[in-house]
């Protein structure tokens, strides 16, 4: 009697267990296709911008037809006959030096804050997270008006400075978490070999965080490297001196005023989007750990 | 989660190392502390703190052109909010905040909740969310403008539209900006609420389902509230950075067709028509409703969750 009994739900087992291998193979490959909404999402708009700043002449302004061509690339010579590089070398100049500011700086404060003894290290956190959440606009008239005294508007100075303020919250808050991940045993130990406080620090627990202050540098450098409100404020003009590529695209002007030079725009968008697409994807793994990190932090 | 988690493990460390040491290495730590954080506290007074004071210096003298002609005491402020662009100019940031951040969440909740599951083209997928992080903000601002414009009129042409302007008219104009906002920006808090779904341990999905729970039961009653910290987090930065708004509306509408927002209409009093005084009290005004929306938001997070994981009160 049970010997049956106990087969046939042997059996229904096996059969609703094929289902169910049946359905979550199906599964994933509905989830993987769904997948591809994503990507859609993410890369589309850039394979639009690529195509449109291939196109030759006036189609780029005439046709919305992505694959009607004739295709050439006219449009990246433009793009260079226009004082580009300049502006390549003013915002690198800007970003790099933003990014070498923010990270010494910041690491310093980070180290402190992770593992130093510190009083009043909450009511400092605060502080650090009031200014992440400070407008940069508000800096806008007063600044404006102290770099005019000051003439550091239109230079270098003039917008890596307040740059370097504004991402240091970030700075911070991504290499604090950093920091504190590391193992406290291998500082101890060092200490306990006779290192200084310092000599722990820099011998033993920055290179150890060498992949976390990557990833902050190249965040810092992203955000720096894109900024515009205070860079068009700023140094709104004159390539050969401060004004950087993202004030440069907004302002290209065509042959024919009141119409933005389509061609010409979408040109210069790919070359500086494509190093840095290439960049992000390089370092993929570390540019997301850190975007967590410091965003878990607050 | 990951909050949490670093607290836990840090704390005993730190409680044991402290007494144990001898005072004068004690007193040496501590000096190292201050020499530490001087020069970020240094930078971050000098360069954010003091120029907001020194705004609300400036927005109670009154100006003409440049010039200095003498204290003003409130009358910038009383025309600041009697004008009825500063009036416009709120009601766009804000409606653009409100929809923006709401899309973002929807969709990059989704997003994430995808990407999670999946098993197949996830690093794939991940890599290319990166994308519209990276692409700078102007550059995604003219990439619509174009797509979104009459000529070439390349949404117009996908959804037969004929020669409909997008960025002509208000009301669509907006909806264009928000859509820029919502495409470089969903990925992102995507990337951030996928992290939190990851600290999920996948255990507690298994005892729901041996409990009979269904996939939207697993949703709400335990996905949602373990992801509560993550997505507050979100919410945060991308509410405060959109009340930022600048870049979009200015390259993509220049602020016409009622999307000025409240970035744009400080920035004009600045360069185009130079009102120190009067662009300083709209900063001011500005801050103090960004800032305080902020701190509102991380009255809500709560100070243990922002603040308690990353040290300890000595």
């Amino acid at each position: 009697m049970s010997q049956p009994a106990t087969r046939t739900q042997a059996k229904k087992r096996g059969g609703s267990q094929g289902v169910v291998e049946q359905r979550s193979a199906a599964q994933i490959w509905g989830k993987s296709t769904l997948l591809l909404v994503i990507l859609f999402w993410c890369l589309f708009p850039f394979f639009w911008l690529i195509m449109t700043s291939l196109k030759k002449g006036d189609r780029a302004l005439n046709s919305p037809d992505l694959f009607q061509g004739p295709f050439g690339i006219q449009n990246y010579e433009a793009v260079f006959q226009q004082d580009f590089l300049l502006n390549l070398r003013n915002s690198l100049a800007i970003a790099g030096m933003t990014t070498i500011l923010c990270v010494l700086v910041g690491s310093f404060a980070a180290y402190a804050l992770a593992r130093l003894p510190l009083k009043r290290k909450i009511l400092l956190l605060s502080a650090v997270l009031a200014v992440s959440l400070f407008p940069p606009v508000a800096l806008v008239p007063p600044l404006y008006e102290l770099w005019r005294t000051l003439g550091l508007l239109n230079t270098w100075e003039g917008l890596y400075i307040p740059y370097t303020s504004f991402t240091l919250p970030l700075t911070i808050f991504i290499l604090t978490t950093f920091f504190a991940a590391i193992p406290k045993d291998l500082e101890e130990a060092a200490r306990v070999d006779g290192a200084s406080p310092f000599k722990a620090f820099y011998r033993v627990i920055f290179p150890l965080a060498a992949p976390g202050v990557f990833a902050a540098a190249i965040i810092i450098f992203v955000s720096a490297w894109n900024e515009f409100l205070l860079a068009s404020t700023f140094a709104p003009r004159n390539p050969e001196i401060a004004q950087t590529v993202p004030v440069a695209i907004a302002a290209f002007t065509g042959a024919v005023e009141f119409q933005r030079p389509v061609g010409t725009i979408t040109a210069a968008c790919v070359v500086v989007t494509v190093p840095m697409i290439i960049v992000a994807l390089l370092f993929q793994k570390r540019i997301v750990a850190g975007l967590t990190a410091g965003s878990v932090k607050g | 989660m990951a909050t949490t988690s670093t607290d836990t493990k840090r704390r005993p460390g730190s409680g044991e190392g402290a007494p144990g040491r001898p005072r004068k290495k004690e007193m040496s730590e501590t000096t190292l502390g201050k020499v530490f954080v001087a020069p970020a506290i240094l930078l971050m007074a000098l360069v954010a703190l003091f120029p907001v004071v020194y705004a609300f210096v400036i927005s109670l003298q009154a100006y003409t052109g440049r010039q200095r002609e003498g204290f003003a005491g409130i009358d910038n402020y009383v025309e600041a909010l009697t004008d009825e662009r500063f009036w416009t100019s709120l009601e766009f940031t804000l409606i653009f905040t409100v929809t923006s951040v709401a899309a973002e969440f929807l969709i990059g909740l989704g997003f994430a909740l995808l990407m999670n599951q999946a098993f197949r083209g996830r690093g794939v997928t991940r890599a290319s969310i990166l994308v519209p992080w990276v692409i700078p903000t102007v550059i995604a601002a003219q990439m619509w403008f174009f797509m979104f414009n009459v000529t070439p009129g390349f949404i117009n042409n996908v959804f037969g539209l004929g020669d409909f302007s997008w960025l002509g008219q208000s009301g669509w104009a907006s909806f264009a900006i928000i859509f820029a906002d919502v495409w470089k920006t969903a990925p992102f808090v995507a990337l951030l609420l996928l992290a939190g779904l990851q600290t999920i341990p996948e255990d507690v999905y298994e005892g729901a389902r041996v409990d009979g729970a269904k996939m939207f039961q697993r949703f709400w009653y335990i996905t949602l509230p373990l992801l509560k910290p993550a997505i507050l987090v979100a919410l945060l930065f991308r509410t405060v950075e959109a009340l930022r708004v600048y870049d979009l509306p200015q390259v993509m509408t220049g602020g016409a067709f009622g999307t000025e927002s409240l970035s744009i209409l400080v920035q004009q009093y600045v360069v185009r028509t130079p009102d120190p005084g009067l662009g300083s009290a709209l900063s001011t005004i500005t801050f103090v409703i960004i800032l305080g929306v902020g701190l509102i938001f991380v009255n809500f997070l709560g100070k243990e969750l922002v603040i308690g994981g990353e040290g300890e009160n000595r």
